[in-house]
């Protein structure tokens, strides 16, 4: 069998569509997410024995196990709690969960540089924590876990390929569900294939950019 | 809602069937994606600019492409060729393809943050290029590569419950057999959760075991006063 040049070109428009159901979801993760991972990260730098026991099973947890079954559990399992969230927000909710931990433990290595003497400072002049962290330590620690931020972002808009197994209408499933139609899975497959590494050329673009913006301001 | 202990009783050689074709998975996936990875960062060293191209395309476009994408691509792009392989086999292909290109990215960054000359300068004393390798070059590279390796490897894993969606019965296949046949979510997925959590956390263990007896292990704990501890560290004080 040949390649068909013209079959990808006709299922282009349709993929980058729903391309924009995947850009959707994974802007709403990262925000989720960066917001989840610097509140865990604070709450675990206050230090409560029992609180920081409980976030470390969670943390094991969520790098211990596969995402997909993590989605699983918030799309089939939950609903027999009670907690029925249907696809689209189970899946988001899962991804975000996923993300946050990566998130924090990101931070965990990143507070690892950050001068202790600047805190020192902050206490002497006696800012209260809420400030130290606002204006000393979270501004600094984002410019330094920003490459590793930047990968993170790229991991969640590739996990929203995963949705697609349930049920939500991504680029995926509507590879799927044209190829099923056509018969020519494998050119519909490198159009979504293209989607995403549009979408992360495009992340890992401006990642740069930030970066090279911050570097200017500090030189 | 109740947990129903009989449906495990009931269900435990899938399970097991399941978690043994996962890693056996795995295990030929490790050896073949790193040794493709190996492979790649060797040429990547080539002072040659298609040939830096290509691996260039060939690493960037796996890492940027969603798993599940890469596994249906090899899963209709092989017949398309005219090849045919059973699920499995393609599915173990996709996974290896896959982490070969984070391999490959780890044994050139290791590879590269050895010091310029190493080489040479065994050479120069009279080593074999072998020897060179194997006493200069290999026991510095070593403490950059085992603990990235290691988090690459358990991605992996994790990431080849994927492979259910191409039906190869491994673990995450089994549970969603489970679930069809009871109609009891909590029971099968919080079954299959704990072995890959089991699974998981053994292999960092062995990892952790092999980081120490190579000196490899990264180390973390830096002194620091309480005033700052209470902001940059996130670990209670280990008590003595």
């Amino acid at each position: 069998m040949t390649f068909q040049f013209a079959t990808l070109l006709s299922v282009m428009p349709a993929l980058s569509q729903a391309a924009l159901v995947n850009l959707r979801l994974a802007a709403i993760i990262v925000v989720l997410a960066v917001l989840g991972g610097t509140l865990l990260t604070i709450l675990r730098a206050m230090k409560i024995r029992p609180v920081n026991a409980a976030i470390a099973v969670l943390i094991s947890f969520i790098r211990g196990t596969p995402l997909l079954i993590q989605i699983f559990l918030f799309f089939y399992v939950a609903p027999a709690f009670g907690l029925d969230l249907g696809p689209e927000t189970a899946g988001v909710t899962a991804i975000a969960l996923n993300s946050s931990i990566f998130i924090t433990e990101m931070m965990r290595g990143g507070l690892q540089s950050i001068p202790p003497g600047q805190i020192e400072a902050g206490c002497a002049l006696a800012l209260p924590r809420r400030v130290i962290w606002r204006s000393i330590v979270l501004p600094q620690l984002f410019r330094r876990i920003l490459p590793a931020l930047v990968g993170e972002i790229t991991i969640v808009v590739k996990g929203t390929a995963l949705l697609s197994v349930i049920t939500v209408v991504d680029v995926l499933r509507t590879a799927q569900q044209i190829a099923s139609s056509t018969y020519r899975p494998f050119e519909t497959l490198v159009g979504a294939a293209l989607c995403f590494l549009a979408i992360n050329l495009a992340v890992m673009a401006a990642g740069r950019l930030i970066e090279s913006r911050g570097a200017d301001a500090r030189s | 809602m109740t947990f129903d202990p009989a449906i495990l009783a009931d269900y435990w050689p899938l399970f097991l069937q399941g978690a043994w074709l996962t890693v056996r998975i795995c295990a030929v996936a490790f050896i073949v994606g790193y040794s493709i990875g190996i492979l790649v960062a060797l040429a990547a060293l080539v002072p040659s600019r298609i040939v830096r191209a290509l691996v260039g395309a060939y690493v960037g476009l796996l890492r940027s492409v969603p798993f599940i994408i890469i596994l249906f691509l090899v899963y209709y792009g092989l017949p398309f060729a005219g090849i045919r392989f059973p699920a499995y086999v393609t599915g173990t292909l996709a996974l290896a393809l896959f982490a070969s290109a984070y391999y490959a990215e780890i044994v050139r960054g290791a590879i590269l943050s050895l010091p310029r000359g190493q080489f040479e300068s065994a050479r120069t004393v009279g080593m074999s290029p072998l020897q060179a390798m194997r006493h200069v070059v290999f026991p510095q590279i070593l403490r950059g590569l085992v603990p990235p390796s290691v988090n690459m490897t358990l991605t992996m894993i994790k990431e080849s419950a994927v492979l259910s969606s191409i039906t190869v019965a491994e673990l995450t296949y089994q549970s969603l057999v489970v679930q069809g046949n009871t109609f009891a979510p909590f029971e099968a997925f919080a079954a299959v959760t704990l072995i890959y959590w089991a699974i998981t956390v053994v292999v960092a263990r062995l990892a952790a075991i092999l980081e120490a007896r190579t000196g490899t292990a990264e180390r973390e704990d830096v002194e620091r006063n309480a005033l700052a501890a209470s902001f940059l560290t996130l670990e209670a004080p280990k008590r003595r």
